[in-house]
């Protein structure tokens, strides 16, 4: 699932446009990313106050078995990375 | 007199340098911090409902319509 700190409205538009499958979800007030530590605190940032891009992988006792926090945020993650990631941590 | 106060400034000094240190980044291997957030349709959904039925994978993008 994807999360950033878009307007519910936004990411509801944007996953319809794009006919987007997964699940998208809104941490408009910013509640999660930075208890993710996935949330830009620069104020000299462009986007200050955005979500990093960041990967996470839960496992189903909600232990954290995989992160990966790209220090470009253009820079996108390759899915057989993520893929291989759930491989490794058996989940 | 300045002997005095020294204690006091350097006890000013790191409750000082304390309250500026972020919190401990999310490390593997401890508990996801559980979450409820918004999601289309006009939904809630929380993260431990969804691990329950499996593992889950979350990314966390910039911003929607923008390509990042």
């Amino acid at each position: 699932m994807g999360v950033s700190a878009d307007h519910i409205a936004t990411l509801e538009a944007w996953g319809k446009q794009n006919k987007i499958s997964y699940l998208l979800l809104s941490d408009f007030r910013r509640a999660m990313l930075p208890s993710y530590d996935a949330l830009v605190t620069d104020e000299k940032s462009p986007i200050f106050r955005y979500a990093k891009r960041a990967y996470f992988v839960i496992d189903k006792n909600g232990i954290v078995r995989w992160i990966k926090v790209e220090a470009n945020p253009l820079d996108l993650l390759d899915p057989a990375e993520v893929l291989k990631a759930l491989k490794d941590a058996g989940v | 007199m300045r002997r005095a106060t020294a204690p006091l400034v350097a006890a000013l000094l790191l409750t000082g340098l304390a309250l500026t240190v972020p919190a401990a980044a999310l490390e593997v291997g401890q508990k996801a911090p559980d979450f409820t957030l918004a999601a289309p349709g006009g939904k809630q959904v929380k993260l431990s409902d969804l691990t329950a039925k499996g593992p889950v994978v979350i990314f966390t993008f910039i911003q929607a319509f923008t390509g990042t």
